[in-house]
């Protein structure tokens, strides 16, 4: 248990996605514009990293492995499918968006029209399949550490882009040089803010 | 696909695909696109060489052969068909990097996996291969890819030279300058730091649009 | 033809799939035993750092040829032990090695951790075990060469897989690992491995410390938390040797006596 928190802290503050491995800065930059919009692709974000990681720990776990598929029978002790992971974990997270996009407009059109035009974006934020990737290489020991791990990783980039935002909506009216403006800008407040988060580093977890 | 009329290898047109994403059209710095991970192998130049190079051959295969099918192509799941070519590429890069250079790819590690959502191949995709011709298709993701893994050994170059004090791993600061031998430098450990890679990218964002004026953003 | 028609597009889609899977297994099979290869001849070359051989391997011709040769020439022995002390037959423990992380995934009694022994020219007998451990971004690992007295370090390596370039990565230069030989890793009879301690000089004169990293704090600390966590897994095997090698007339009387630092090995 304690160490399920401490993956969730971790993953929020520490090893953010934004600040500490550039994940998701498409749709960083391109939607950190205003703070609404901001908050709805976080919370998708969040949302699907939370069903995504989960559910490739297990494909993971149980089919792609070396050793993995011998709870079939043994005798695919042998089979090794890692390389096939990649492809498998994009078509996971391609298809359950899908499926998201499909299910929240059938029965919550509000927030479709609020979220709608952000989901087919999520499936190729790489936030979400380094999310994966990441659960893949960290090999994290079960489905309780991978959730609290997409949970923690969810909200850590949905932190960042509010935060983002809002600094946003207010340099808009400061003086920045021209050559900056915009995009530069941006990338330089994204470097400074990551250097606040290398603080929590000092968190002995 | 009206015009019937063959074009040279090399015409004016295919040159300019190629050229341009060096300077007015560069996927990071102008059309800000697939800044995602590739930043976070540039600590070093080697890695930051192998990632560009990665990098444009799956942008230029996968435009390619996005190009070859996109008449066969249901609209209903390009989305998917696209993410799998862009995928088997990036494991077929993955295989290979694994087997012929080791230590690179284990710096690389899961940065490598990432290509496939870097939003550069899945953009030039969209908004080039669908419509137009393999070849004109695979110039222009060569072009955007190498424009791409410009400023990523650009990046690679300034880090592990400010803040290593090598290149390509060689160390090329003499080490009598260093502090600890009584000169009067030592390295900027802060270069290495993940931050310190969108710094440098505004920084060449800067550079570039204060001399194109054109590019600035109102 | 209609496109957009559900019999084309499961049509289309198998299609896909089939071609991408042939595709890709024929490459990993293909290139499997190449990567493997590649694993096997780095760990091999890791182990022979440690105890300072196999340094000519990234300038050999041939790297893969020149670290099995050296590899062949220098490791003599390698065996399995249980946490409990005890050699476990029938293991490879070259095949544990490359696993190592899943065998420290396991509960504390059911480990098994190889043990690898070295001859060098001159004869000199070192133990090296290798280590596993979490860094600040990732795993780290490394091997510790022992001498024959299981007690001072010979050397060491430590490799990564993802800390920061420059500031936790540096455990893997000469100027770090170096501190480390010489050092002993027990106290009397208890087990203290090493400790790695922050501010430069802080660990001198100290036989059971060295200096961490300036700016590496938690990889440092990792070191040391790897150190400890991974010794103590060994330590009743250890404690065992050491035993016998206090008392190394009455327990092999049969044999004739050996000096403790010139063991010869029984292949």
């Amino acid at each position: 248990m304690e160490n399920i928190l401490n993956i969730f802290i971790r993953s929020i503050f520490i090893d953010n996605m934004v600040f500490a491995f550039f994940f998701g800065m498409c749709s960083f930059i391109a939607v950190s514009k205003s703070v609404k919009t901001a908050m709805g692709l976080g919370i998708a974000v969040t949302f699907v990293m939370l069903v995504t990681v989960p559910l490739n720990w297990l494909l993971n776990e149980y089919v792609l492995s070396g050793g993995a598929l011998s709870w079939i029978s043994p005798e695919l002790k042998s089979v090794d499918l890692s390389f096939l992971s990649f492809i498998i974990f994009i078509a996971v997270i391609a298809s359950l968006v899908q499926l998201v996009e499909m299910v929240v407009e059938k029965f919550a059109p509000a927030l479709y029209n609020q979220l709608g035009i952000f989901l087919p974006l999520i499936a190729v934020n790489c936030a979400i399949l380094g999310g994966s990737l990441f659960m893949q290489e960290r090999g994290y020991a079960n489905i309780g550490e991978a959730t609290a791990f997409g949970l923690g990783s969810g909200i850590g980039w949905w932190l960042a882009i509010i935060m983002m935002a809002a600094i946003r909506e207010k340099i808009a009216y400061s003086n920045v040089p021209p050559a900056l403006k915009g995009a530069g800008i941006t990338f330089i407040l994204t470097g400074l803010m990551g250097i606040a988060f290398m603080t929590f580093l000092g968190i002995q977890l | 696909m009206s015009e019937k009329e063959k074009e040279p290898m090399f015409s004016a047109k295919i040159w300019k695909l190629l050229t341009s994403p060096f300077n007015q059209n560069n996927p990071i710095t102008v059309q800000i696109l697939g800044i995602c991970s590739a930043l976070a192998v540039t600590a070093k130049l080697k890695p930051a060489f192998v990632m560009a190079l990665s990098v444009t051959i799956v942008t230029a295969c996968s435009s390619f052969i996005i190009s070859l099918i996109r008449k066969s192509i249901p609209s209903r799941i390009r989305i998917i068909v696209q993410l799998v070519v862009v995928a088997a590429l990036v494991i077929l890069v993955d295989q290979v990097l694994k087997a012929f250079v080791y230590d690179v790819s284990k710096q690389l590690s899961v940065f490598v996996g990432l290509i496939i959502t870097n939003c550069i191949i899945m953009g030039r995709i969209e908004a080039f291969a669908l419509g137009n011709k393999p070849w004109a298709s695979f110039v222009d993701g060569a072009g955007n890819g190498l424009g791409y893994g410009m400023i990523l050994i650009i990046l690679g170059f300034f880090r592990e030279l400010l803040g290593a004090g090598t290149l390509w791993g060689y160390q090329v600061i003499p080490d009598s300058w260093y502090v600890a031998n009584g000169g009067f430098y030592s390295n900027n450990g802060l270069m290495l730091l993940p931050p310190m890679a969108l710094i440098c990218v505004g920084i060449i964002i800067w550079i570039q649009r204060s001399r194109n004026k054109s590019l600035i953003e109102k | 033809m209609n496109k957009n028609s559900n019999t084309y597009i499961i049509g289309y889609s198998a299609v896909m799939v089939i071609v991408v899977a042939a595709v890709l297994s024929f490459a990993s099979l293909s290139l499997q035993s190449r990567q493997n290869d590649n694993v096997r001849i780095e760990k091999m070359n890791d182990i022979l750092r440690s105890i300072g051989e196999g340094e000519g391997a990234d300038s050999a011709p041939d790297k893969a040829k020149y670290v099995k040769e050296e590899y062949d020439k220098y490791i003599v022995e390698s065996y399995a032990v249980n946490t409990k002390g005890e050699k476990v037959e029938g293991v490879d423990a070259f095949n544990l090695l490359i696993n190592l992380k899943a065998e420290y995934d396991k509960p504390e009694a059911d480990r098994v951790l190889p043990v690898f022994v070295s001859r060098s020219d001159e004869g000199v007998i070192h133990y090296i075990l290798p280590v596993w451990g979490a860094g600040l971004w990732g795993p780290i690992w490394g091997y510790i060469a022992l001498d024959v007295d299981w007690n001072t370090i010979y050397g060491v390596v430590f490799d990564h897989k993802s800390e920061t370039p420059g500031l936790g990565a540096e455990i893997t230069m000469a100027e770090f690992r170096d501190q480390f030989k010489e050092k002993k890793i027990y106290e009397e009879s208890s087990m203290v491995a090493i400790s790695v301690l922050k501010g430069v000089g802080a660990s001198a004169g100290n036989i059971h410390a060295v200096d961490a990293i300036s700016g590496g704090t938690i990889t440092s600390r990792g070191v040391e938390t790897m150190l400890k966590d991974c010794l103590t897994d060994y330590s009743a095997y250890m404690n065992k040797e050491r035993a016998a090698l206090s008392a190394p007339v009455a327990a092999q009387t049969d044999e004739s006596e050996i000096p403790a630092d010139s063991l010869t090995i029984n292949k």
